[in-house]
């Protein structure tokens, strides 16, 4: 059972009851159709993204409607097969990284933020505040020293650097978000586990975890983004092309001296977003996995 | 009786065990380890360049506190916090209520809401990629879409990216329109309220709007209070959007030069690293400030449920 | 125990970024013995540029390792503002590339600061024969030969014949032309089209124009030692020339012009046919034909018939990395990219017109129009003295300049007071560096 009704509202419009019913109806109507302009005006500059990536490269800026007069496919063609490797490869290195790094998130993650929710440490507060601090500092300068420590770890040109701090629990903005859910879920939950006898471990695997998966689902789909769409430290730690991501071809096609593919660099960019959205359309039903649905009696 | 202290009544006592540093150490290991051996040492290294003359190429050279003297006479550093500043408290309290607002109509009851709710986020995917800047271009261009529907009213727009006195307002604009990451989090916070508290209180006869007041904005406080926080760290922090949309000017005339962006210009662009270092320390310690505000200011506010 | 550990990371980290930039100062490439090795060599390549580049510069490299069995080059391509980041930081962590594509605006930044290779100890490798002493000249800082200029370009005026046809005014002569003619005749092409389209594009906030018309009034931007010499009050005529320019309407809007700026040759008013008339560098003329499928032609500078004003700007640059541990390969990659007619026949004139001058003829008989355009424009053009190479610190000459001429230009600042202020924020960086 993934979606529910709520009660209330199920309650609130009770079957049979004909005269309730129409205003719950234009209730309805109304809600839909503000939804609807809404999506609309979000989504028209996606949708003028992907009608432009199938314009002629010379109509791509002088047309801000939707309306496809030439297709032109050739962009997909143009773009696919623009540099040494089609661009297939940086899919898959992409993909590489997003799935090492969401691994990572959601194991490291969730097991510090229990400990920060859950269990009584020395100096809790310090650390806490520590982990705070980490999230508040530009990347910008941190890149050049960390560059020097991972080029010594000789890191430089593989994905390590991109992948294994988040088995580190690096991205302190999850174990934050994963805080703050945990101490959402009622105590008593774990009291009753720990009057059987369960340990941390358990409780935290059998108990937790089971009721913070539309955190962990969360986190899944934020480091996907965040990491699909990273181009800095791609950038820097990634040096052959053969290693590039889809940010950093992308970034490759624009070169405002000499001219940028535009047709291309719009095609690419469609490409790249569905593997996004399909993730979304499909991970989203977790995040409905609340307490509403596994646990609540 | 209110449902809030019936909700307060079913509460636990809570714990009130011995430290449990053990068990603490070993769920903090990997966040230790990742602390001490990646984030600690280049972010120490990067207070000590604060103090340095680092241009990158050569060895830094100490220079005492020369970095943090010439912040007060920096005029374009001024800029730059104002710029900020105004993006932080106009973008972020209105891309929060966007966002609730929107979590609360998809949170259930609704035909089509996976459809609705990946549409919504859909925006928030396409993040910082190179195609912002001719979307943005598209809408808010001279010739944009945005005058075109003006201009069926007769009013003749002006180019808003590219002028001074609007070029931040489409940032804002477009900070707004990526609402999608505190949306999915209110979504996932509002699934995390127990049912058993919803019918605790229509038990007791609470109307909707009361359950939502007495039930669904307590237990959300800790999302919300997360949510503030943290859009809070990353509108301070805010450089790729502007640096996309601007092509990493800042322009026009500096009137969309975020705090991150002149850091970045004056590191990469001046090889003036040092310096940079000390901006971005100046800045920890302005986000510190608003957190600590924000911390001391939840335990107002914030209902948790331990 | 906790403390500790904190101290240690912190001091290891900050231990390996002296020393990796220690390293940076003082390893010149081995020191004075270069010699090639017969054991497999692997050179890095990096380049900023698009895809185009990239697929010709690969087949390149292909040439290349085809002469040399023992020597690999691995290319590494990204877009401008990344390749300035990736370099720095690659260069501040002693990893930098062997082989590096260098703009004029970073030369003397890489140079002067150690960072890159005296090409004078690899002449053995590297010939400069072929090319022309006055360019060699704009790869050389106090002396020392830090980079090969690849191509040169010089700045031309850019006019989009179709629309002249289509409103029906005729293409101005360049070699009489002043700045009134100029204004008069954006003029009369905004009033021909209805204000349709705009005559000029808006100047005077790139390096090129402000270099051009310094030296049009007996000017310079830079001068010897580090010195900004830029006079403000011909900068200010410069922009109060624009401002009259913006009021008549005979150019576009500010924001018009920063809108296209972003844009870069595709989406700029120029590609998108909504201007006339603009200064680009003849280079350029490629892209920019084949971005608004309009027959552009190139004309000369106006002002050019009195003074010989304009000048020959190298395009990009060649460099080898003082890092190197490979520089008499790198030097003799960087021989075979610049000196020998198998290159030019692959890259062509994609990073310029080959500044060797056997490359370029070489290549002469089979250009494609808008390179011969661009050949024939270079050939007309009599230089005056080569303009002073952007001193080290002046790597934010263009940002500094950029944004008090949009000040101007949006009536936020005096042309005066503005002009003063570019020159002194422009002396401080560079002072900042020494």
């Amino acid at each position: 059972m993934t979606d529910t009704l709520a009660p209330a509202l199920v309650r609130s419009a009770p079957p049979g009851k004909p005269r309730r019913r129409a205003p719950g109806n234009v209730r309805c109507i109304v809600k839909h159709a503000v939804l609807i302009l809404c999506a609309l005006v979000m989504l028209y500059p996606i949708l003028w993204m992907i009608v432009s990536s199938l314009r002629p490269e010379d109509v791509i800026f002088r047309d801000p409607s939707l309306i496809l007069r030439d297709l032109e496919t050739g962009n997909y063609a143009e773009g696919w097969g623009a540099f040494a490797d089609p661009f297939s490869h940086y899919l898959i290195n992409s993909t590489i990284v997003v799935a090492g790094a969401i691994i990572g998130n959601l194991v490291a993650c969730s097991m510090a933020a229990y400990a920060f929710a859950r269990l009584e440490f020395s100096g809790k507060r310090l650390w806490f505040g520590i982990m705070l601090v980490t999230i508040m500092l530009p990347v910008h300068v941190i890149i050049v020293p960390q560059y020097v420590l991972f080029s010594q770890f000789g890191w430089v040109n593989t994905f390590l650097p991109l992948i294994l701090p988040k088995f580190l629990a690096t991205d302190a903005f999850f174990v934050f978000l994963m805080v703050q859910f945990i101490r959402g879920i009622p105590r008593e939950l774990d009291e009753a586990a720990r009057i059987d006898g369960a340990g941390h471990p358990r409780i935290f695997a059998q108990i937790i975890l089971p009721l913070m998966v539309p955190a962990l689902a969360t986190t899944a789909i934020f480091t996907f983004i965040w990491t699909w769409n990273d181009f800095f430290s791609q950038l820097i730690y990634l040096t052959d092309p053969d290693m590039y991501t889809v940010p950093l071809a992308l970034r490759a096609f624009v070169d405002t001296q000499a001219g940028t593919n535009w047709g291309a660099t719009l095609a690419m960019s469609v490409v790249s977003l569905l593997p996004v959205f399909l993730l979304f359309l499909f991970g989203q039903r977790f995040l409905l996995r609340g307490i509403a649905t596994t646990g609540g009696k | 009786m209110s449902a809030t202290t019936e909700l307060r009544a079913l509460r636990g006592r809570g714990v009130t065990g011995k430290p449990e540093n053990k068990a603490a150490f070993l769920f903090l290991l990997p966040w230790f380890l990742g602390l001490f051996v990646i984030t600690l040492g280049p972010m120490a290294a990067s207070l000590f360049l604060s103090f340095t003359d680092y241009n990158l190429l050569q060895p830094a050279r100490f220079s005492g506190l020369d970095n943090f003297t010439r912040v007060l006479g920096d005029e374009r550093l001024h800029q730059s916090l104002k710029v900020t500043f105004t993006y932080v408290l106009v973008s972020v309290p209105l891309q929060l209520a966007l966002a609730l607002g929107l979590a609360l109509l998809l949170d259930r009851g609704l035909r089509g809401l996976a459809f609705y709710r990946s549409a919504f986020y859909l925006p928030s995917l396409i993040g910082g990629s190179v195609a912002i800047a001719v979307l943005w271009r598209t809408v808010f261009g001279a010739d944009g879409l945005f005058n075109q529907g003006l201009a069926l009213i007769g009013i003749d727009g002006p180019g808003w990216i590219s002028e001074p006195g609007t070029a931040l307002g489409t940032l804002i604009v477009l900070n707004v329109w990526t609402f999608g990451s505190p949306m999915v989090i209110f979504l996932a916070g509002l699934r995390q309220i127990p049912r058993m508290y919803y019918e605790a209180a229509s038990v007791d006869g609470a109307s909707r709007s009361r359950q939502f007041r007495s039930v669904t904005l307590p237990l959300l406080t800790p999302i919300i209070f997360f949510n503030l926080v943290l859009q809070i760290i990353h509108a301070f922090q805010s450089f790729t959007q502007a640096f996309v949309v601007s092509s990493g000017t800042g322009g026009p005339a500096d009137s969309t030069l975020f705090y991150s962006l002149y850091l970045y210009q004056r590191g990469f662009g001046a090889f003036d690293m040092g310096y940079a270092s000390a901006l971005a320390w100046l800045l920890l310690l302005i986000i510190g400030a608003f957190t600590a505000i924000n911390f001391w200011a939840s335990k107002y506010w914030v209902f948790y449920d331990d | 125990m906790q403390r500790r550990l904190i101290l240690r990371g912190a001091g290891a980290s900050a231990a390996a970024l002296t020393a990796g930039s220690s390293l940076t100062a003082c390893g010149t490439g081995g020191g004075g013995e270069m010699e090639l090795s017969d054991e497999p060599v692997e050179l890095r390549l990096t380049w900023w540029g698009s895809d185009t580049r990239a697929e010709l510069t690969e087949q390149a490299i292909a040439a290349f390792e085809a002469e040399h069995a023992n020597i690999t080059v691995k290319g590494e391509f990204k877009d401008w503002s990344g390749y300035w980041d990736a370099l720095a930081t690659t260069t501040a962590a002693d990893d930098s590339p062997d082989v590096l594509q260098m703009d004029e605006q970073y030369l003397a930044s890489y140079g002067s600061r150690g960072a890159l290779l005296d090409l004078g100890t690899a002449g053995e490798f590297l010939s400069t024969d072929g090319i022309e002493p006055s360019v060699l000249e704009t790869g050389r800082l106090d002396g020392v030969q830090y980079a090969m200029p690849i191509g040169v370009a010089v700045l031309s005026c850019v006019v989009n014949q179709d629309l002249f046809d289509q409103y029906g005014v005729s293409l101005p002569d360049g070699n009489t032309w002043t700045w009134d003619d100029y204004a008069a005749l954006a003029a009369s092409l905004t009033e021909a089209s209805g204000g349709a389209i705009n005559g000029s594009g808006l100047s005077g906030s790139d390096n090129g124009s402000i270099r051009y018309w310094s030296r049009l009034h007996g000017g310079e931007l830079f001068g010897e030692d580090s010195k900004v010499v830029l006079d403000p009050q011909t900068l200010a005529a410069q922009w109060e020339y624009w401002l009259d320019m913006i009021a008549s309407g005979a150019c576009e809007s500010a924001a018009q012009m920063v809108e296209g700026m972003n844009a870069g040759i595709g989406g700029d008013g120029m590609s998108t046919g909504k201007i006339a008339m603009g200064f680009l560098f003849n280079t350029q003329i490629t892209a920019m034909r084949e971005a608004s499928g309009a027959n552009m032609q190139l004309v000369k500078m106006p002002g050019s018939g009195e003074v010989d004003a304009n000048y020959f700007k190298p395009s990009m640059y060649w460099s080898v990395s003082s890092q190197s541990e490979h520089p008499a390969e790198a030097a003799l990659f960087v021989d075979f990219l610049v000196n020998s007619t198998a290159a030019a026949d692959i890259i062509g004139t994609e990073r310029g017109i080959p500044s060797n001058t056997a490359a370029l003829e070489h290549i002469t008989a089979d250009l494609a129009e808008s390179d011969r355009l661009a050949v024939e424009y270079m050939n007309s053009v009599t230089p005056g003295p080569p303009a002073v190479v952007t001193p080290k610190g002046g790597s934010e000459l263009e940002p500094i300049l950029r944004r008090n001429a949009q000040q101007v230009y949006f009536g936020e600042a005096e042309p005066l007071a503005a002009a003063e202020s570019f020159v002194e924020e422009l002396q401080g960086e560079i002072d900042a560096a020494k």
